[in-house]
């Protein structure tokens, strides 16, 4: 397997840190024990919907300023998130553009970095580079992982669980990106729920936006609810016991939106607190008291399976 | 959602869904090569076939006609776009069914930097890149997160490491030397 590097971004470490949790237990010594490195210099990756959306120079910049330090100790990005993916993703596409990466590493300069990706073999004299491998948590489970090992890993099946999962738009879009699963019909994540044990309910629109996305959360948060709501209502229409995403800013939406049009709502959690669950992990440490819609009801069904 | 459409798209729907006769001075011919500039798509190779319209989640909440605000680009009616482009959600599926390959989504990420750069800029904007000159991070660090967070045994956010503060000088070199602290207006005063 390759050696990868967290990238956590800003809302896991800031808003749920029980996601932190319990990626670092599934991929860790409890889990599958792989090789994965902290950097405690990465910053915002930055975040599309605020920087690019503003000015691509000063996003490309600092999104090159992370991507240096993973070319550093020439390891993957191991993004937990749909957004760092994106912008990252997007970054090293840009990067491959000489005229770009010129631009970038010109300013580079002042703080003592240089982007060039990572070195893969030379021939002759000149060095072959490759761009910095950016993959989704949920991408490296399925991929590296094998979705047999997370069925062994399952010591308790989540029997009787019905899952609505959500993919999220930047998982899926641009196509070009999300050359890891099929962008009209994917299957990654409905795959691991299963393999956890649990079942993955279909229900109307389920690859339709959170809301959140792009700062329409940040800007105007009724129009952000509105699809929420519609997604929650289908998502209730299936009779699901929670939502599954692979990203904490859908996470972040629907747990907080909920609020503003239902009583109780549906928990939501990402995918890898529901791997940490079938895994065998205490659920005190999943810091489920971090989400607004309570995961209590949910826990007392599993509890009773 | 009445509230929601007239204050972000009131222009757009007021003037043009009604048919409302256009003044000629109100039309910007360059505006086209500005969003260029930005995009890298002319969007003169707009059909006008509707799709993004069509498959756009916010059409089905708001009267927010994506075909629409293309085609005030094509006229140059840069006045009435302002403002609109910051109910996209970017989730792209106008890109994936645009039969132009024009995306639709990068249009508005276009006409944000235009809007941006005509002092249009929403306060969110301003606290996220306050955020990143401050703490490095979009998000505010919450003193109750990190309460939580050594509870469970995992160490504090890496924004309060002493070792930090050089990556927030890296930081601030960079925003600073795109001039993006000037153009957002961060409140933090960048040392350099």
């Amino acid at each position: 397997m390759s050696a990868y590097t967290y990238f956590f971004g800003c809302v896991i470490p800031n808003r749920y840190p029980g996601i932190e949790y319990a990626v670092r237990w599934v991929t860790g010594k409890q889990g599958f024990n792989m090789d994965v490195v902290d950097n405690r210099e990465f910053s915002c990756c930055p975040v599309p919907g605020i920087f690019y959306s503003s000015d691509k120079d000063t996003w490309l910049l600092l999104a090159a300023r992370n991507l240096v330090l993973a070319q550093e100790e020439k390891r993957q990005l191991l993004t937990v998130c749909n957004g760092c993916l994106a912008s990252l993703l997007k970054a090293t596409e840009y990067l491959q553009e000489p005229k770009n990466m010129g631009k970038v590493n010109r300013v580079l300069a002042q703080v003592g970095k240089k982007y060039t990706g990572i070195p893969v073999r030379s021939e002759g004299k000149r060095k072959v580079f490759e761009p910095v491998k950016v993959r989704h948590y949920i991408e490296v489970m399925a991929a590296d992982v094998g979705l047999d090992a997370i069925q062994k890993a399952a010591k308790h099946p989540l029997k009787n669980l019905k899952v609505a999962v959500h993919y999220g738009c930047h998982y899926l879009r641009p196509t070009e990106h999300a050359q890891f699963d099929d962008p009209n019909d994917p299957v990654l994540l409905d795959k691991i729920v299963e393999a956890c044990g649990a079942t993955s309910v279909d229900y109307d629109d389920k690859l339709d936006c959170c809301g959140a996305g792009g700062g329409v959360r940040s800007h105007v948060v009724e129009l952000a609810n509105s699809l929420t709501q519609d997604k929650c209502t289908n998502i209730a229409a299936a009779n699901a016991d929670c939502i599954v995403t692979g990203c904490p800013f859908c996470l972040l939406q629907f747990d907080n939106a909920q609020k503003s049009f239902s009583k109780d709502g549906i928990p939501v959690m990402h995918v890898s607190q529901l791997q940490a669950l079938a895994m065998g992990i205490d659920p005190i440490s999943l810091g489920f008291d971090t989400h607004h819609v309570s995961a209590h009801s949910l826990l007392r069904k599993l509890r009773g399976s | 959602m009445a509230e929601v459409e007239k204050v972000f798209i009131g222009g757009l729907h007021e003037e043009l869904i009604q048919d409302k006769v256009i003044d000629e001075k109100d039309l910007d011919p360059d505006f086209a090569h500005l969003i260029k500039k930005y995009a890298g798509k002319d969007v003169m190779t707009c059909l006008q076939c509707g799709n993004c319209t069509g498959v756009c989640p916010i059409s089905l909440k708001i009267d927010y006609k994506t075909r629409n605000i293309i085609k005030c680009c094509q006229f140059g009616l840069k006045k009435y776009t302002l403002g609109t482009q910051w109910v996209c959600a970017t989730c792209y599926r106008c890109y994936e069914h645009c039969p132009a390959d024009l995306n639709p989504a990068e249009i508005m990420i276009a006409l944000r930097h235009i809007a941006v750069r005509e002092g249009i800029i929403p306060p969110f904007i301003k606290t996220a890149a306050t955020n990143l000159v401050k703490y490095g991070q979009s998000v505010k660090p919450d003193p109750e997160i990190d309460k939580i967070r050594i509870e469970l045994g995992l160490k504090p956010v890496h924004s309060h490491d002493p070792e930090f503060k050089t990556v927030i000088r890296e930081i601030q070199l960079l925003v600073h030397a795109t001039k993006y602290d000037k153009l957002i207006g961060i409140q933090e005063e960048v040392k350099v």
